[in-house]
Parts: C-alpha cells; structure tokens; sequence
C-alpha cells in the first residue's frame, strides 16, 4: 500500500512550530486522474459503478435566454413558496380531518408548524393560523414547538408573548401549566442525575473537547456516567444498609494487625462494614439488616438497569440511520466539521484530516475496484486465521494460568499478605498488555475498512475480558462456595468480596502505572528520541473496555461487599484526573474519523449486555443456588431469597395493610402463567412494530423511486423547452 | 434561587428560557460571557431592554469562534442584521441552536443557511466550492474541488436542478448520526 507523508508545519501557542507529521495512506491503484470529459471509457464504468442511479449532467450554460427565464419563475424555485404549499395543504387536510382527529397531536403538527414559522415572518395570515394552532396545545408542548421554530428571538419572543396572551382568559392557570412543566422538566433533569452531567467537570470536558474533538470526549463522558450509576448504587446501600448497621455495631472481634490492609482488605477491614461478614443477621430495633441487605442490592441493580436502558434506547434514537450509507463524500463535506474543536492547532489539525480524507475518497472513485484473485483471498484468510489463533490461545493460556494461581489462596494458607495480591497483579497485568499485544498483531491484517478493524479488537478484547472474568467466577462460585462445612470457620463470601476488592484497588494501581510509564516516559521518549516529535494517539476503545471491564466487578462484588461502590468512585475520579493529565501531555488529536454517536450505542450496548446482564446473572445465581456460610453474615444458612420470598408472603399476617403486596407477589410475579402471558404481549407488541417500521421503509423506498421519476420528468421538459425555444429562435 | 439578580426582570427570564435551550443560571452565565467581550457597551442592567449591538469582530474574537473557518457565516446566519453584528438576543439564540439539546431539524436548517454563502436558499456549485476551502484551508487543487463539488450534488439532489435545496440537506443529514455531536458548541 502506498503511504505518502504530508509534513506539517504548524505554530503551536509558544511561538514555536511543532512539526507534525500525518500519514495518509492510499491503496494501489493506478495514477489518480481527475478526467471529467470521460474520454476513458474504463474510467466512465469506474464512475458509474459508483453511482447509484444514472445521471447525465444537464448542460445549463447552453440554455438559451428564454428557457432561463422560464426556468427561473418555475414555482420551486423558491423556498417560500414551498412553505405556502405546505401551510395550504395542512389547512385543507386539517378542516377535513379535524373531526376525526383530536386536537392535540402536535407531533404530526410538528412538521407543518416547522415550516410554518419559516414563513410567518412574512405573512401575516399565516401567524394567525400558527398562534391558533399553539393556543389548542399544553403549555409544554407550546414551549417545546416554540423552542423548535427556525426564527429569530425577536419573532419567537412576540409569537410567545400573543400565545399567553391569548391564554389570558385564565391566566393564573397558564401560569400554573407552566410552572408545572418548568418544575417537571426539572425534576426528571435532577432525576436522571442531570444536575451532576451539567456541573461535574463542565471545564475540563470543554477544554478536553476544543484540543481534542468529540471521539476523545466520549470516553470522559462514559467515565462520568459510570460515575453516576456508581454514585446511585452507593447511596442506596449506604442509606438502607449501612447506616442501620453502623448505628447498631456487633461486638468487635479480635483485631489482628496485619500490614497492607488496606490494599489487601485483610486484617481491619474484614471485620468492618466494608464486607458481607460483618452484618448481623437480626432485627436490631425494629429494622431487619438480612432483609434490608437483599433488598437494597437488589433495588440498586434495578434501578441501574432501568436508568441504562433508558440510555441505550436515547441513544439509539440518536444513532439510527434508515438509510443505507451511500453519499460519503456529501457527508464527509457536511458534518465532519466538529465545531467543538477550537484551539489553533487542533482545528489546522483537523483541517489537515478532512482534506487528506477527502483525497483518499477521490483517489478511491477513480481506482478500479480491485478483485482479489484466488492467491491472495488465501494469503488474506490465513494471516486473519494466524493472528486469530494466536489471540484464542493466548486467552486460553492466560485462563489456565488464572485457574492455577488460585488454590495458591487457601484462606490461613497464606504465608504472608504479598502473596494475596499475586492473583489481582496477574490478572490486571494480563487485562491491560494483552489488548495492546493484539492490537500488535493486528497491524499485519488487511481489512476493507477501519470500522471493521475496530470491531475486531474490540471483539478480541472482550473475549478476553469475559474469559477472565467467567474464570474467576466459576472458580468463586463453585470451589469456594461449595466447600466443605466444618473445615473452615472462616466466610467465604468475605473471602470473595476481599479478592473482589483487591482486584479493583490491584486495576487501579497497574491502570496509574501504565499510565505513567506507557504514557508520560514512553511519550517522552518518542517525543525527544524520533526525529518527527510524533505523539501518542488515544486508543478509545481500549480504554472505555477497560472502565466496562472494571465496572463488571463492582457490580458482581456489591453482593459480598456492600461498600464496593464507593472505592470504584474513588477509582474513577482518580482515573478521571489522571488520564485527562496524561492526555494534555502526551497525546495528539486523532487522525481517524471516529463515529462518536454510533460507538458511545455500542459502548452503552457493551455495558448492559455482556458486562451488567453477566454480573447480575452472576448474583442472581448466588442468591439462588449457593448455600451462605453459616457462622457469618446475614444470612447463615439460610437461602437468600427464600428469606425474601418467605417474607413477602408471610407479610399478610404480620401486616393486614400490606396484603395487596403479598397477594400480588404470590398471584402475579410468582405465578407462571402471567409470566408467560406477559411475556407473550411484549413478543407481540415488538412484532407488531417490526412489522410498522418494515411497512414504512417500503413507502420511503417507494417515495425515493417517485422522486428519481419526477426528476427525470423535469429533465425531459426542460430538454424540451429548450429545442422548442432553439426552433423558435431560427424561424 | 436564593440570589436576586437585577439585569433581567422575571419575564425576561422566563422568555428566554421558553425560546431557548438554556436554564435561567446558563442564561446568566452567557450574559455576562456577552459583556465580557465589551464591558463599556453592554449595560449591566437589561431591565428596559437596550438596544445593545456588538460588532463582528468582537463575536469572532470569542475563544470558541476565533479558529472556525465558518466563524463569520454563524455569525451573518444568527444576526438581526445579516451583517454578523449581534444583539444579546441573537447570541443567545445562536449557542442555544448550536447546543446539546437543539434537535437535528434545527440544527439541519441553520447548518443550511451557513454553508449557503449566498443567501440564496439553495446551497449550489459555488456556495460548496467556498465551503470546500474553507474545510480545507485551500489545500486541495482546483480539479480536486470540481470533482468533489459535483460528487457532492450527485450524491445529494434529489430533484435533479443541480444544487441543493433544504430537503436534499436534511435528507442527507439524516443518514449522518454525528451530525448531532459535531455541529455543537460547548459554552
């Protein structure tokens, strides 16, 4: 593949220039030759196969005078008059349909009103119609149009003024719907931790974004949602669980001092309210801790997952395209620009990119596509097959090295507290060098695009990541869970919620020194030592798995050691600080095109699927299946959510008042057949709308088709005019 | 809420937030973003609504304007006067549009007028030649342009008259999700 160098000149803030350099690089092909007079007829069949509807450029500049004219008092050709049409149109449909329809669908309404106002600045008949169809709707859905109408401030401020002044007949009520729906819109903010989102490190995210563009913002972004939902759950355990048991302490065991506690979780900590074994398993006072322990974590994971899915289907609706990605080089022209982007350098950077994307996308039109023969198909599969062997294996090794390591950690088997901590060191060693080992790999594959290649370490990363973890798991659930009655005394869920926090505090401590010895040393070294001063370029994906990765333990962990959450929020603000510090320091903006809005769906996708459902199902299966110890903890022998269960059901007698509870459980969420019939509905109603969205793509396709008609229409005619007006002409 | 602030009365306040994206403190903290750019010429009192008008050069002397190569057209589109000289209200409803919460319609439409130089309602051969080298600082040569001027209308007029009218525009922007996160401003 031919490379080509550009060398880049660019004054940095100092007055000094730094000499960047950007590589572009193009796949062979024969000589780029921009031919617009098609003499090549090879080079016409590259064009057209490109293309994917046929056109024949019209000669406007051999248009007589008198077609010009013609054409130019055609209707279309002004936008005003399409609003107009519009605005006619909606009154003829609506006068017809106003009796069918209820008038307070503004949602249909939305795209007439839309244009509407373009054209109300002008005409004063039609502000009439605009301020009639406002006065029918809510005062939150006025707002909401309002704020969505193309016009100046000045004419939105005046529409608004006549609309409550309208409303005047009941003006406190107005005022009422209005204030309701300020403090609704307010409260759903606060709600979904938008007072956080809009306060916690506005700043550094702005400066972050101006040098860096939006790809490297979304990783900060994701760093501060997962600090929300980690927040969340830390205040419901410590609200529910840890202030009741703090407030009425178990007599305290023997402290035995042990050093590295605090990395360890050994020795003060095991006996605090940092881990499962420490809760009491009465009623202190009036206040059940098993039941309360059940029943905060498991409404901290509902709620995680309800405000996640309430994330991925936002981002969806964002995300999603109906149509299919033809048109690069308009988009590219369009909306690659990132505004956010404002120092100097960055924008010339950026500059620098879109242009040498460009180029490469020309270059890629007039190439001929090339077909891959027989020879080099094979050669392709089996470096693909090489390097994907090598990764399997390479997981494979390091499981089995996981599973070995642990029968090393018997509890009291331990020599000395170093040893406690080999396993977290392995396992976070192996999460953090072997994704950049296959990304080293990687560069020898050839993809067709960049995406896919982005997909495919991501994929690999995960496996990774998933094997480790289902490894841990399995060897937690099944040798320790399982393990024989009288021969330890000790918990063995606290032995679990301890090897869980020592593998977030061990990821902590090996993310802090990649950082400063990838990052800071070896950035300096490549600064000084190579001639062209590059600097490091930030490897996203890598990064947000690493977070996702990290999450994926606290919440398997906040089962055995409730206070979990509050060291991943630690772990993220000092992750935070850091890597933002690293960032300024080390790293350039990035060369590639990154698809902000569709990477952020499939980090959140990420998130939920593989990373909260495994963790969950994970909790889920203890609180099941696995029997408690039986001399700490809550709960002693006794199944987690039999005690639920039994609870609920026996609710009607302790407590006539909360029957309704207990005949709901008992009737509905225990009862198989309306499980099942609810199941059945939701199948149907995501059917039924599978169906809707597969009916409208029809009708767009259908559209599109009738638009290309009616354009071809309008070629004809005005072909036609035109010989009609030279025939004229010559007579 | 506990503070009372007197540049704005209570109704002005509340216009402001029904027209646009922001909360009354964000309108605050734009205010005095306005005044910080000419404090001799913003009054600190809008109670009686002045008729306050900064000059192009001041706008474009803001931190996140300075280095956009469209700074001058944003600030033509969002102006009263087309000239690029804006009022507080202008200023509020151009980083209003250009904010997180501004739906892609909006933003679609104002996109249009900004890479349409000359105002003409149509983005065509000569307005995309502009936006072209304003992207690209006039790296790329003159045929390079052509060719990707006339990709550009290939790709994207629908209704064949050779530029691009606000349909074809927010048809195309349609099929690009990151219109969203990229034609935003942070203040």
């Amino acid at each position: 593949m031919a490379a080509s160098r550009i060398m880049e000149t660019i004054p940095n803030g100092d007055g000094d220039d730094d000499l960047f350099e950007l590589v572009a690089v193009g796949r062979s092909c024969r000589a780029v030759r921009f031919d617009v007079t098609h003499e090549d007829h090879e080079d016409l069949e590259a064009q057209h196969s490109h293309e994917p509807r046929h056109r024949n450029s019209l000669q406007r500049n051999s248009w007589s005078s008198s077609t010009q004219r013609v054409l130019s008092s055609m209707p279309s050709r002004s936008i005003r008059w399409n609003q107009t049409a519009a605005v006619s149109q909606y009154q003829s449909r609506s006068t017809k349909t106003r009796r069918r329809r209820p008038p307070n669908t503004p949602c249909t309404a939305n795209q007439e009103v839309f244009r509407e106002a373009q054209n109300c600045a002008v005409d004063g008949t039609q502000k009439e119609e605009l301020l009639n169809k406002l006065q029918d709707l809510s005062a939150g859905e006025c707002v909401r149009l309002l704020r969505e109408m193309p016009l100046s401030f000045s004419e939105k401020h005046e529409i608004r003024s006549l609309v409550f002044c309208l409303k005047a007949e009941e003006p406190i009520s107005a005022n009422r719907a209005l204030c309701c729906h300020q403090f609704k819109a307010c409260f759903l903010k606060v709600l979904c931790g938008g007072w956080l989102r809009f306060q916690l490190w506005q700043k550094v995210l702005k400066n972050i974004s101006a040098r860096f563009g939006t790809g490297v913002l979304s990783y900060f972004i994701f760093l501060r949602r997962m600090l929300h939902y980690n927040i969340l759950l830390f205040l419901i355990s410590g609200i529910f669980l840890l202030l009741p048991q703090i407030s009425n302490p178990p007599p305290p065991s023997k402290d035995n001092d042990t050093d590295l506690w605090m990395v360890t979780g050994t020795g003060i900590l095991t006996d605090s309210v940092m881990f499962y074994g420490h809760y009491t398993n009465h009623t202190s006072g009036n206040y059940n801790i098993p039941l309360a322990y059940i029943f905060s974590i498991g409404t901290g994971m509902f709620v995680t997952c309800v405000m996640l899915v309430y994330s991925i289907s936002k981002s969806f609706g964002k995300s999603f395209c109906t149509f299919k990605t033809t048109g690069n080089i308009a988009l590219k022209v369009f909306c690659s620009w990132d505004f956010k982007v404002c120092r100097k350098r960055s924008v010339k950077l950026q500059s620098v990119n879109i242009c040498t994307q460009l180029k490469e996308m020309l270059s890629e039109l007039s190439c001929r596509k090339q077909k891959r023969n027989l020879c080099s198909t094979l050669g392709w599969l089996s470096v693909h097959l090489l390097v994907w062997s090598i990764c399997l294996l390479s997981i494979a090794a390091c499981m089995i090295a996981v599973y070995y390591i642990h029968p090393k950690i018997k509890p009291g088997g331990h020599k000395n507290n170093v040893e406690l901590l080999t396993l977290p060191l392995v396992v976070s060693c192996i999460s953090h060098l072997l994704p950049g080992f296959f990304d080293m790999l990687s560069r020898g594959e050839y993809y067709d695009s960049p995406s896919v290649h982005i997909y495919v370490s991501i994929a690999r990363n995960l496996l990774l990541k998933g094997c480790i973890f289902s490894v841990l798991c399995y060897y937690w659930l099944t040798k320790i869970g399982y393990s024989q009655e009288g021969q330890n005394k000790q918990c063995w869920e606290t032995l679990v919620g301890q090897e869980l926090y020592r593998l977030v505090l061990m990821d902590l401590i090996v993310s802090l020194l990649y950082i400063i010895f990838a990052e800071f040393l070896w950035g300096l070294c490549i600064g000084n030592i190579t001639f062209r001063r590059r600097k490091l370029e930030f490897d996203i994906a890598r990064d947000v798995l690493e977070l996702i990765y990290g999450q994926t333990l606290v919440w398997f962990g906040v089962l055995f050691s409730p206070l979990l959450p509050a060291v991943q929020i630690g772990k993220l603000f000092l992750l935070f600080y850091f890597k933002k510090t690293s960032l300024m320091k080390n790293f350039q903006a990035p060369r590639k095109h990154w698809r902000a809005t569709q990477m952020s769906l499939l980090f959140i996708g990420l998130l939920f699927f593989p990373s909260f459902i495994g963790a969950l199902t994970c909790v889920v299966y203890t609180m099941w299946r696995i029997k408690p110890s039986s001399h700490c903890g809550p709960f002693r022998n006794r199944n987690m959510l039999e005690l639920g269960k039994k609870w609920i059901i026996n609710l009607e007698n302790s407590n006539p008042s909360m029957q309704w509870l207990s005949w709901a459980y008992v009737h509905l969420v225990d009862n198989p057949l309306f499980l099942f019939i609810i199941a059945g509905l939701f199948l149907t109603i995501i059917y039924i709308h599978m169906q809707v969205l597969d009916g409208q793509k029809m009708i767009i396709e259908k559209l599109q088709e009738q638009i290309d008609h009616e354009g071809e229409d309008k070629k004809f005619l005005i072909a036609k005019i035109q010989a009609l007006n030279e025939e004229s002409a010559q007579l | 809420m506990g503070n009372k602030q007197t540049i704005f009365t209570s109704q002005q306040l509340d216009a402001y937030q029904d027209c646009t994206y922001f909360t009354r403190k964000e309108i605050l903290r734009l205010f005095h973003r306005y005044r910080d750019l000419a404090p001799q010429l913003v009054p600190l009192d809008y109670t009686n609504q002045p008729e306050v008008r900064l000059p192009y050069e001041l706008i474009g002397s803001m931190p996140e304007l300075k280095d956009n190569p469209f700074r001058q057209r944003i600030a033509e589109v969002f102006s009263e006067d087309g000239e690029g000289n804006m009022t507080l209200d202008d200023f509020l409803d151009m980083f209003s549009v250009l904010s997180e919460m501004a739906p892609r319609d909006l933003k679609a439409y104002y996109a249009f007028k900004i890479y349409d130089f000359n105002n003409d309602d149509f983005i065509c051969k000569s307005d995309l030649e502009k936006t072209l080298n304003k992207l690209t600082r006039n790296e790329l040569t003159e045929d390079e342009v052509r060719m990707v001027c006339e990709k550009v209308i290939d790709e994207a007029d629908l209704d064949n008259d050779g530029r691009l009218s606000l349909e074809d525009f927010q048809h195309m922007i349609v099929r690009a999700p990151d219109f969203l996160s990229t034609f935003h401003i942070r203040i």
